[in-house]
């Protein structure tokens, strides 16, 4: 388990996979997918959680690192992950759904965004993290933007959502150029964040 | 076959996979493959690759060849979205005399025309290294803009580098007559290079 301020990133278990359904088939889906809207069935979610499992058995582990993200008090909200590993480039593409939407918006995303950053750097020795978004997807950008990374690609009219066309975004963070969890932490007042959260009507 | 102005494009036949055997091994290949590990690729690696492009609903292998027959090289469109109607466009001269040569930014140009004028796609997306001066070239000229870059993505050579990401847009793209007007391109004159020998079954140490 990967402990953090506001979430802990855990392993994505049963409680998670039981809510895939209802996160594959949400607004969540819409926004991580960059304009998809999945209409899929409980039979399809199962084949698919299969489909995962046969093939980390098959290739020791698969080609990522999935996590869970929850609550400090056990909530399970959503996936964080490396998508993709590329060993030989040292490169790993991040992804990443907080199933929940009442939970966007509330720096959630951001502290578990430092931990997975704290785990590729410094664990898997990774030198470059990146992702993928679209130009609607303001939170994420503004996530970047706190974390450090850099907008790297504007992929134009790549991306459909609703009838309306948007930019798919690459977005970098080179080893050299992360601060580091603790600097952002205290950088990004997370502890405060924390703080506020425990003294709510939670 | 589709007839375009310096070469055509025809469907993968047996001498184009000859070729491929020596090709997939070269330069050229890697760097229009670059996120390849530089593996060796044996007679069978190229068969498996021919079959997975065969089947593949998502993309095509299609050999480019000059006027006088002689095949060149492959162009490959690959990862069609068909929600987004996109796909990434991949070309590279087998034949390294034809490397920079107007058959090749050809091949792109009818490449083009093929996704868009019949597949009926709405964007293309293609990757250069940042060293590799033919085929940034060949881009720009075909239209395709300059989108950003990933800065040292790869490994390559010792080192890491970046990757120079472009597209091209439909509504960019003025029709493969209009651009072939505009570029007035001149064939190379190379000669055909001899035909391969057809290979002895008997003769691969399996019988
Ligand atoms: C992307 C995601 C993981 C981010 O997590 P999060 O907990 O929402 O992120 P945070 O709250 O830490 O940061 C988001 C920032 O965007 C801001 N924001 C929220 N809504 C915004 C909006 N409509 N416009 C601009 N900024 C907005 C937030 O205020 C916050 O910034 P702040 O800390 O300065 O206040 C989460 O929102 C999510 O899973 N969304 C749905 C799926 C998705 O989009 N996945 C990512 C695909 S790349």
């Amino acid at each position: 388990m990967l402990e953090g301020l506001l979430v802990d990133l855990v392993p994505y278990g049963k409680a998670f996979q039981d809510l895939d359904h209802r996160w594959m088939n949400s607004e969540a889906s819409f926004w991580s997918s960059g304009g998809e809207r999945h209409f899929m069935s409980e039979a399809m979610v199962a084949a698919r959680h299969a489909q995962w499992a046969e093939e980390r058995e098959r290739t020791g582990g698969g080609s990522g690192v999935g996590f869970g993200v929850q609550t400090k008090d056990g909530k399970p909200l959503g996936y964080f992950g490396i998508n993709w590993l590329a060993p030989a480039h040292r490169l790993a593409m991040l992804g990443a759904k907080i199933g929940e939407p009442e939970y966007w918006g509330g720096g959630y995303g951001t502290d578990a965004l430092l931990l997975l950053l704290d785990y590729t750097f410094d664990w898997l020795d990774v030198r470059k993290a990146w992702l993928m978004t679209t130009s609607m997807n303001a939170r994420v950008m503004r996530q970047m933007e706190k974390v450090g990374f850099r907008l790297e690609v504007r992929q134009r009219q790549s991306a459909l959502a609703d009838g309306v066309w948007y930019d798919w975004l690459a977005y970098g963070l080179l080893r050299d150029e992360w601060a580091g969890r603790a600097t952002l932490v205290e950088q990004l007042g997370l502890r405060e964040r924390a703080a506020a959260l425990g003294s709510g009507a939670k | 076959m589709i007839e375009g102005t310096l070469v055509d494009l025809v469907p993968f036949e047996d001498d184009f996979a000859t070729y491929l055997e020596t090709w997939m091994n070269e330069e050229a290949w890697f760097r229009a493959h670059l996120w390849e590990r530089r593996e060796p690729h044996t007679e069978h690696d190229v068969k498996k690759f021919i079959e997975r492009m065969e089947k593949d609903e998502r993309g095509a292998l299609i050999g480019f060849q000059a006027k006088s027959g002689d095949p060149i090289g492959a162009l490959i469109f690959d990862h069609e979205w068909p929600r987004v109607r996109k796909a990434e466009a991949r070309f590279f001269a087998g034949d390294s005399r034809y490397e920079g040569c107007d058959e090749v930014l050809d091949a792109l140009l009818m490449l083009v025309r093929y996704c868009f004028e019949t597949r009926n796609l709405h964007r293309l997306d293609a990757v250069a290294l940042p060293f590799d001066e033919a085929k940034l070239d060949h881009l720009r000229r075909a239209g395709f803009v300059h989108e950003g870059t990933l800065r040292r993505h790869i490994r390559w050579d010792g080192d890491y580098v970046d990757m120079e990401m472009f597209g091209l847009l439909e509504s960019e793209w003025p029709g493969y007559a209009a651009k072939v007007a505009e570029l007035g391109l001149q064939p190379s004159g190379l000669e055909p290079k001899p035909k391969p020998e057809k290979k002895d079954e008997k003769k691969d140490g399996t019988g």
